[in-house]
C-alpha cells in the first residue's frame, strides 16, 4: 500500500470513529439530541430530503446563483484587473474602491442587493459576484503589474510587439494568478449565495438554512450543511483538475 | 556591423557610461570587459534598444530583425515546452507552427538536446536550460549575436563545453559577436578584440586591445598561446589593477 493509500485509510478510519462515537454517545443518552442528532438522524433527514422534489428546487437556486455569480465575478474582475493595470486612470480610480471593499466583510452589503434588487435570484447573484469579483480584480491586476520583467524583455528581443507580449506572456501569467485563486473563489461564490438566500429569500439551501434554524431543527441543519459541503467539494475538485490541467508547466 | 561614438547612458542621476565610443567590424568577436556596475549590460541594452541613451549614436549596418540577444538569465517562458521556446521567435516573425516546430527539433537537435522538446524550463538543467536559449536565438539565424555574460551561471565544466561549442558555430558562421563579461581569461580566449571599460560612475573605454591568438581556436588551447599571459597582465593594467601575480612578486 503507498503512503498516500495509508493516509487514506487512516483518515476514513477517523471519520468513522468519529460518527460512531458520536452516534454511540447520543444513543447512550450523553449527549441531546435536539442539539446534537445522532449521524443516523442526519442521514434520515438527508434521505428523505433527497427524496423529495422540494430539494431540488432550492438546490437549483443556490447553485444558479453561485455559478452566475462565479462566472459574472470572474469576467467582471479580469476585465477591471486588466483595464487598472494597463491604463493608469481607471487605477487611479478603482484601487481605492477595491481595497475598501477588500478590507470590508463584503456579506454586509446582502441586505442593500436585497433592498436594490429584491428578494429574487439577482440578490444573490450580486452578493456572490462582488465577493467573487474582487479577489479576482487584485489577482489579475497584481499578476500583471508583477510579471516578470526579464520574459518582456525576452520576447521584446525576439522581435515581439503588444500583441506577442499579450499572448506569450500576459495572458499565461494571468492564467496562473487567476487559476490559483479558482478554488477561493469557488468557496466564496457559494458564501454570497448561501448568505444571500440566508438574509431574505423564498428558496435555496440558505432559505432552508434559515427555516430550519427558526424551528430549531437541529438534525435539518446538519444534513443542510452536508449538502452544502458536498456540491462545494465537488466544485473544489473541478477546480482543481482545471488547475492542474492548465498549470501542467508548473507541476512537472 | 556596430559602430558606438559618444553613448552615454544614465538612470536618472549622474552618467554611469560616457562617451563610449566602439566598434564591431563584420565577422568580428569583439569583447567589452569591466568591473561589476560599470555599465557593461547598458551597452547591449541600448543596442537593443530596451533603454534609451541620454546621448550618442549607434549605428547596426543590420536591421534589428537580425541582431540576437543572449541574456545573463536563460528567461525562458516557464508555461511553454522548450520547443515552443524556441520556435517563439520564429513564430513572431510569421512563421506557421508546424514550420516553426520542426526548425525548433533542428536546432535543438543541433545544441544537443533531442528528446527534450516536451519538457518545460522547470524539468531542464541549468546548461539545458542555457543551450534552449541559445536556440532560441541562434533559430532566428542573428548576423550580429549580442551576449550578456550568458554563461556566467553554469559550472565550470558545462561553461567550456557550451563556449566550445559556440565558439565553433560563431566561426563556422563567421558571425559577428558582441561579448560582454567580466571574466578577462574568457574574453581573450574568445575575441579578436576586448574593449575595457573603467571603473566607477562615468565610465568610459579605457583600452582597446586586439588579441593576436589565431582562429580557428579552442577555448582551452588559447590560454596556452604565448600572446595570452602578456595580454592578461595589460587588461589588468587597463582595468587600473595592479595584477595578483604581479604584487604578489612585489611583497617578495
Amino acid at each position: 500500500m503507498t503512503h498516500g493509500a495509508r493516509r487514506t485509510v487512516r483518515r476514513g478510519l477517523a471519520l468513522i470513529v468519529l460518527l460512531g462515537g458520536w452516534e454511540w454517545a447520543s444513543r447512550a443518552g450523553w449527549m441531546n439530541p435536539f442539539y446534537a442528532p445522532p449521524p443516523s438522524a442526519v442521514a434520515a433527514v438527508l434521505v428523505s430530503l433527497v427524496g423529495t422534489d422540494e430539494i431540488w428546487m432550492h438546490l437549483e437556486a443556490t447553485l444558479a446563483a453561485a455559478s452566475a455569480g462565479l462566472l459574472g465575478g470572474l469576467a467582471l474582475g479580469i476585465v477591471l484587473g486588466f483595464a487598472a493595470a494597463l491604463l493608469p486612470v481607471v487605477a487611479e480610480l478603482l484601487e481605492p474602491l477595491m481595497i475598501l471593499l477588500n478590507a470590508i466583510p463584503r456579506v454586509i452589503l446582502a441586505p442593500l442587493f436585497v433592498i436594490w434588487l429584491g428578494i429574487g435570484l439577482a440578490s444573490k447573484v450580486a452578493l456572490a459576484l462582488i465577493l467573487v469579483a474582487v479577489l479576482i480584480f487584485f489577482a489579475v491586476y497584481s499578476g500583471i503589474k508583477e510579471v516578470d520583467r526579464r520574459l518582456v524583455e525576452r520576447v521584446q528581443t525576439l522581435g515581439g510587439g503588444r500583441r506577442a507580449l499579450v499572448r506569450e506572456v500576459y495572458i499565461p501569467s494571468i492564467t496562473a494568478w487567476v487559476i490559483g485563486n479558482l478554488k477561493i473563489a469557488v468557496g466564496f461564490a457559494f458564501t454570497g449565495a448561501v448568505v444571500g438566500e440566508f438574509v431574505a429569500s423564498s428558496r435555496g439551501l440558505g432559505y432552508l438554512l434559515q427555516f430550519a434554524q427558526s424551528t430549531y431543527n437541529a438534525a435539518l441543519t446538519l444534513a443542510l450543511i452536508a449538502i452544502i459541503m458536498a456540491f462545494a467539494l465537488a466544485l473544489f475538485a473541478l477546480a482543481e483538475r482545471l488547475e492542474r490541467r492548465l498549470l501542467r508547466w508548473r507541476q512537472v | 556591423m556596430l559602430r558606438i561614438r559618444g553613448l552615454t547612458i544614465a538612470y536618472g542621476g549622474p552618467p554611469v557610461l560616457e562617451n563610449v565610443d566602439l566598434d564591431v567590424a563584420e565577422g568580428e568577436f569583439v569583447s567589452l570587459i569591466g568591473a561589476s556596475g560599470s555599465g557593461k549590460t547598458s551597452v547591449l541594452r541600448a543596442v537593443t534598444t530596451l533603454l534609451y541613451p541620454l546621448g550618442g549614436t549607434i549605428d547596426l549596418a543590420v536591421p534589428p530583425t537580425e541582431v540576437g540577444f543572449l541574456f545573463q538569465e536563460d528567461a525562458l517562458l516557464p508555461w511553454r515546452t522548450t520547443r515552443e521556446n524556441v520556435s517563439l521567435g520564429l513564430r513572431i516573425r510569421g512563421m506557421a507552427r508546424p514550420a516553426a516546430a520542426r526548425t525548433a527539433d533542428e536546432w535543438l537537435a543541433l545544441l544537443k538536446l533531442d528528446g527534450l522538446g516536451d519538457r518545460y524550463p522547470r524539468q531542464l538543467s541549468g546548461g539545458q536550460r542555457k543551450r534552449v536559449a541559445l536556440a532560441q536565438v541562434l533559430a532566428l539565424e542573428p548576423r550580429l549575436l549580442l551576449m550578456d555574460e550568458p554563461f556566467a551561471s553554469l559550472d565550470a565544466i558545462v561553461r567550456v563545453r557550451i563556449t566550445e561549442e559556440l565558439l565553433g558555430w560563431v566561426e563556422r558562421k563567421r558571425l559577428t559577436v558582441l561579448l560582454v563579461t567580466h571574466d578577462l581569461e574568457e574574453a581573450i580566449s574568445l575575441s579578436d578584440a576586448v574593449y575595457v571599460l573603467s571603473r566607477g560612475q562615468r565610465s568610459t573605454v579605457q583600452a582597446r586591445r586586439a588579441v593576436p591568438i589565431p582562429r580557428p581556436r579552442h577555448v582551452l588551447d588559447s590560454r596556452s598561446d604565448a600572446a595570452f599571459g602578456p595580454l592578461l597582465q595589460q587588461l589588468w593594467q587597463d582595468l587600473g589593477e595592479e595584477s595578483p601575480t604581479q604584487s604578489a612578486k612585489d611583497e617578495r
